[in-house]
């Protein structure tokens, strides 16, 4: 008892240390446009933050054992229905932002069903191949989506110039969606969705409606993936179809893998690396690209469980070290 | 009829190049458990290292065109050894890996190059007339090359000993082991295959269309859908496939427009695949 009392503190001071780091992460963020003076900085911040609202989702459908290749249509359709709704039917942002989420919700609805059958491989491949068609449909509607030369003249969200209100505007908002994300993954559902990842046939023989809770979760995610594109679409205020199709997809998949994909920070911290490093290496122009390929060389071979897995890699190799250390005095 | 015609020998040219492509692409699948997503990125290199080669250095075509695949033949065993091997049948892992070599390739080819579209010269230049109608020669003599070089690998991986040796390892990586076969070797010789069928086809393509640096997704797009489609672990079915989807990518763009014939394909094979996910001679089940 006394033991178990220890280690439910322990756990508890561990959990509020985590929640002290996250707040004082938020709060740096918010401070963060006091000081940085630039536009071009804070323009590269609302990107990350946008790009981790898609990472961050495409991780929860992950956690039951999904890989949809899928992810960057989904995106696309939240935003070419948020941007086509506001630019050619004069809607206002602030409705068809959340419309086009809900689309996406739809539309991984309406696929998650029939999918739910493929499991593996074969779920990877349908999925590649719904989110290439997909871009392919934008092509047909050429007419709205103007996906050959990329559509312009989206209006604004917000009615300013200054990219500080978007600043604080799309934190809060990665905020919101990043509590909701954990939530999900961090309650009943969420460790329904590992026991469907771990072993299909054991969580149907318990009474867990597979299919139920594979759609369920596919759900929130393009949920809130749609939500990203139609951010994305009305701070931007362009479209091209190259920000969706599979490149994109795989370059989510890259984000979510290379941060670490058995952790909640784990897409966070990827997103945060790909997309602000290669930015401050700007002055090589064309040879950034080769920026983003060293990082994913070094951490796919230095580092099995991505960069969250780092620390335990770093204390392993110290106490191997130390070992080695105490050995050779001995001998 | 001459519109026919055309349509025939583009059918037979898609078919024959994206079978090429996606035979490298699925003995390496079958082979090692990897799916090669830098193999589109692989076939778009060819294309212009073939175009370096014969038109910045002015080499004889052929010569190029045979160069261009022993280089990228030894780059595949590059890839073999030190970014396939380490990562197995670890399939997160290896995407990381094809992703960062994608990148490389696009990126060096951007740098080198530049974007802008080229074109290789025809390997044969001319026009073949037959009566009424008339076919440039450049695209019967590619499909007779991808025919050919077609029935050579078929008849390499079922009649000789390092063929049979690679099915045996496709089938069963350790009862292949036990029977004295060094997995290692076959799967770089698989990979240098691949990598090398997919060179042939790239200089082929480059001399028909265009060269673009973006080339490789469709090409990947396709050689994915052959080898889904017919079924992991069978050659009839890439060839069944192959045929299939190169003779609609060839007729359907001339009444619908090319976007809505893609969107149709894709829904198509979306549809068949989630009544039959192993394809149409798939020996796993789903």
């Amino acid at each position: 008892m006394d033991l178990f009392e220890k280690q439910l503190s322990q756990k508890g001071r561990k959990y509020l240390t985590k929640l002290c780091v996250y707040a004082g992460v938020i709060a740096i963020l918010s401070l963060l446009p006091l000081m940085i003076k630039s536009p071009y900085l804070i323009h590269i911040f609302i990107l990350t933050f946008i790009t981790i609202i898609a990472t961050v989702s495409l991780r929860a459908i992950t956690i039951s054992g999904q890989f949809p290749l899928a992810h960057g249509a989904f995106m696309g359709i939240g935003g070419y229905v948020a941007a086509i709704l506001s630019r050619w039917f004069g809607w206002s942002p602030w409705f068809s932002i959340p419309l086009g989420a809900f689309t996406a919700m739809g539309i991984g609805i309406l696929i998650g069903y029939p999918f739910a059958r493929l499991r593996a491989m074969y779920y990877d491949m349908v999925s590649l191949f719904f989110g290439i068609g997909v871009i392919q449909v934008f092509f047909v509607f050429q007419r709205w989506t103007n996906a050959y030369h990329g559509l312009t003249g989206i209006p604004p969200l917000l009615p300013v110039t200054s990219k500080v209100p978007y600043y604080y505007l799309f934190l809060g908002l990665t905020v919101l969606c990043l509590l909701a994300l954990c939530r999900l993954e961090f309650c009943r559902i969420g460790v329904t969705l590992r026991a469907i990842e771990q072993s299909h046939l054991v969580a149907s023989s318990v009474g867990i409606n597979e299919a139920k809770y594979r759609v369920l979760v596919l759900a929130v995610g393009c949920f809130f993936v749609g939500l990203s594109g139609g951010a994305y679409a009305h701070y931007t205020r362009t479209l091209s179809y190259t920000s969706f199709d599979l490149l994109a997809t795989l370059w989510l998949f890259m984000y979510v893998l290379i941060g670490g994909i058995g952790s909640f920070n784990g897409p966070i911290i990827g997103t945060a690396l790909l997309v602000i490093v290669p930015e401050l290496l700007r002055g090589m122009k064309q040879f950034v690209p080769y920026i983003s390929a060293a990082i994913l060389l070094v951490v796919v071979f230095v580092m099995p469980d991505g960069i969250v897995g780092l620390p335990q890699l770093m204390k392993a190799g110290f106490l191997r070290w130390r070992k080695r250390g105490r050995n050779g005095q001995a001998s | 009829m001459q519109l026919t015609l055309i349509t025939v020998v583009n059918a037979l040219i898609l078919s024959s190049m994206y079978i090429l492509v996606a035979l490298g692409f699925a003995l390496l699948f079958s082979i090692m458990g990897i799916l090669n997503f830098a193999h589109g990125a692989i076939y778009m290199v060819s294309g212009y290292i073939c175009y370096q080669l014969a038109v910045e250095w002015g080499l004889n075509q052929w010569i190029s065109l045979l160069l261009s695949v022993i280089i990228i033949g030894g780059f595949g065993l590059f890839l073999e050894k030190y970014c396939f091997r380490p990562f197995f049948g670890n399939l997160k892992r290896t995407i990381i890996v094809c992703i960062a070599i994608i990148i490389i390739l696009e990126t060096t080819v951007n740098v080198t190059v530049g974007t802008l579209v080229r074109s290789l010269p025809a390997f044969v230049p001319g026009i073949l007339m037959a009566g009424f109608v008339s076919v440039s020669a450049e695209k019967l003599v590619t499909f007779i090359i991808g025919g050919s070089l077609l029935a050579a690998m078929v008849s390499f991986i079922k009649k000789t000993k390092l063929g049979q040796q690679m099915q045996a390892v496709s089938q069963n990586t350790e009862g292949a082991a036990l029977q004295g076969i060094s997995a290692h070797r076959i799967s770089a010789l698989a990979c240098a295959l691949a990598c090398g069928l997919a060179a042939v086809a790239g200089c082929l393509m480059g001399a028909i269309f265009n060269l673009s640096p973006f080339m490789g997704g469709h090409m990947l797009l396709k050689a994915l859908e052959l080898v889904i489609l017919g079924g992991i672990g069978s050659i009839g079915g890439i060839f069944f496939a192959g045929v299939l989807i190169g003779t609609l990518d060839a007729t359907l763009p001339l009444f619908i427009g090319g976007a809505a014939s893609e969107a149709i394909g894709l829904g198509v094979i979306i549809i068949f695949l989630l009544f039959r996910p192993q394809g149409f001679f798939g020996r796993e089940a789903g």
